[in-house]
């Protein structure tokens, strides 16, 4: 479980806009399996919000606490453990190896900690994306959609309780979206776990316990 | 090798570059062996003077007396406090008396074939301070005989010079030692007959040894004089050729033997040369580390993004320090255990040139040089680990 307590980002303080948001300022709380839409026009913190809930920032006010810990205050070890067993997360501009093969970003992520799925349920999901093909090409040679789609695959092969997608579909078209949402939500249901997605716009992708407005 | 490690190997290089690594092992193999022979060489020369056969242990022992000029005859006693005093000083690991003989003393040989008598005096000293090995430096009024230990000077003076002036056969040591001697002994109440043996030859003290308890006994029944305080005393020392022990002897107007002095020298000479060798091992092994600390801090630097990446993604900077370390540690390793078997190699070598020279060194290499190379694994291992914990934490 997630607890934001009056977040404000250090570089989005003095805009008006932040009075108008739904978390930035306010007492918010991610219960766990929760499907959180979080919906902003851009520049207002999506991904700067992503980050914060992923560790990766601590330019903010306010605390964010997971299981009543500051995530702020976990050691270099202890987020890396953190984010091994507890958070997986899609980033937005995807964060893959150029120079390694598909199939490597993907085992990267699957072997960091004790594996929690095998490599043929590696291959299948692969298949079920449709790029089997291009598994032992070298990221730099797949287009955007491929690269978009072995990011989903990397953030589902660990164990997690949160996933966190910062707009995770910008880059695929309706057939390969509707994929990749099927196979997220069944990963997802396997561990029980919640998600939080990213998006410019009103969407329909999953079926959002909770929107929030940035 | 584990999955995560060959997905690592790809991603983080050692991008030194094969060159400049090949030259940072060569320079840090040199500073080892340095290191390592210096060390053993160490160990070999405390081997040699610490000998138990004493067959070169003369710098470790030196008979002191006073000064004899014209202003000091008759008066070459050593206080009892100047003794007290020489035993408390930090170059001397032990201090024996040598007792002279008051009584007048002859020795004659007991066989016809081999004519031979000579008036003699003895000394005595503690069986800690003797350097031949496997004798019972004792004597009691029902021994058998008194075991004397002669110098070697003295069976030369007799071989090479006394044999010819006498018409006498030159006689060889084990002869010698087969060999029962008539101790004659005189006083004002007469004189008496005692057997004597000899028991060993030495350099360590030039003159007649024999054991403490003969000397107390003859001094007490047959002194024909007063009996005087100390006149030689023998000391133990790590170093003869500390600069504080010839000032302290200078000072309280002692002396001692200058050929043995000048033994000291030499060895004041191989531990300059050994302290050189391993100043110079220490310098150049600081020299190699620091390449190789300059090398892994540049391949780390240049895979920054990589490792900024996989420490976003959840690699821990354990899993990461363990990955480098084990990337950068093991050419440190087969350096060591290269320089170590190379001096292995060549202490064999050593023992046996040393060997034909009769002089006795080990074959193998000492545990000083093992806890040496140990100890420069666990100094590899903390410079390692240092540089890439500055890196990655």
């Amino acid at each position: 479980m997630f607890q934001l307590q009056n977040i404000i980002p250090h570089t989005l303080k003095d805009r008006p806009s932040i009075g108008h948001s739904d978390i930035w300022g306010k007492m918010v709380q991610l219960n766990p399996s929760e499907c959180i839409k979080i919906t902003a026009p851009s520049g207002t913190g999506k991904t700067t919000l992503i980050h914060f809930l992923y560790g990766l920032r601590k330019d903010y006010t306010g605390s964010i606490l997971y299981q009543q810990q500051p995530l702020s205050h976990l050691s270099g070890e202890a987020i890396a453990v953190w984010r091994q067993q507890e958070c997986s997360i899609v980033f937005q501009d995807l964060r893959l190896f150029p120079q390694l093969t598909a199939r490597e970003n993907i085992e990267l992520n699957r072997v960091l900690q004790n594996p929690y799925c095998l490599p043929a349920a590696v291959e299948e999901m692969a298949d079920e994306l449709g790029i089997s093909h291009i598994m032992h090409q070298p990221v730099f040679q797949c287009s955007y959609g491929e690269q978009q789609r072995i990011a989903i695959i990397r953030a589902l092969v660990q164990p997690f309780h949160w996933l966190l997608m910062d707009e995770p579909f910008s880059n695929l078209d309706q057939a390969n979206t509707s994929k990749a949402i099927a196979l997220i939500e069944r990963e997802c249901k396997k561990r029980n776990a919640g998600m939080l997605v990213t998006n410019l716009d009103d969407d329909c992708f999953f079926n959002y316990t909770s929107t929030y407005h940035l | 090798m584990r999955p995560l490690n060959s997905i690592l190997t790809k991603l983080i290089r050692n991008r030194a570059g094969k060159v400049k690594m090949v030259m940072a092992m060569v320079a840090l193999s040199a500073a080892l062996l340095l290191l390592l022979i210096s060390v053993q060489l160490q160990v070999n020369y405390h081997q040699l003077l610490n000998q138990s056969n004493g067959s070169d242990s003369i710098a470790d022992f030196l008979v002191i007396n006073k000064q004899l000029n014209n202003g000091s005859m008759s008066n070459t006693t050593i206080a009892d406090a100047q003794v007290k005093q020489l035993a408390q000083q930090p170059f001397v690991d032990a201090v024996g008396v040598l007792t002279p003989s008051h009584f007048k003393a002859s020795i004659e040989s007991k066989s016809s074939s081999f004519p031979f008598y000579t008036d003699i005096s003895f000394e005595s000293v503690g069986a800690d301070f003797i350097d031949i090995p496997g004798v019972k430096w004792a004597w009691q009024e029902q021994s058998e005989f008194i075991p004397i230990i002669v110098p070697n000077q003295f069976l030369d003076f007799y071989n090479f010079q006394f044999s010819f002036s006498q018409n006498l056969p030159q006689l060889s040591t084990n002869i010698l030692k087969m060999l029962v001697f008539k101790v004659n002994i005189y006083s004002p109440k007469g004189a008496i007959s005692l057997n004597g043996k000899i028991v060993g030859f030495s350099d360590r003290i030039a003159a007649l040894l024999v054991p403490e308890e003969f000397m107390q006994w003859g001094n007490k029944v047959f002194a024909n004089q007063e009996m005087t305080g100390i006149s030689r005393v023998i000391i133990k020392t790590k170093d003869p050729s500390n600069p504080a022990l010839s000032t302290f002897l200078k000072r309280n107007q002692l002396t001692t033997e200058t050929q043995k002095m000048r033994f000291s020298k030499y060895r004041k000479l191989v531990d300059t040369i050994v302290a050189i060798a391993g100043i110079t091992g220490i310098v150049l092994l600081a020299f190699a580390l620091l390449i190789f600390m300059l090398m892994l801090e540049v391949s780390i630097a240049q895979a920054k993004p990589e490792i900024v990446l996989l420490v976003s993604l959840g690699a821990s900077p354990k899993q990461l320090s363990r990955f480098l370390m084990r990337q950068f540690l093991p050419p440190h390793l087969i350096a060591i255990g290269a320089s170590l078997l190379v001096v292995g190699i060549l202490q064999k070598i050593l023992q046996q040139v040393l060997n034909n020279q009769q002089m006795k060194v080990s074959a193998w290499l000492s545990p000083y040089t093992f806890a040496i190379a140990l100890g420069l694994v666990g100094v590899v291992w903390w410079v390692n680990k240092k540089g890439i914990q500055r890196q990655l934490y």
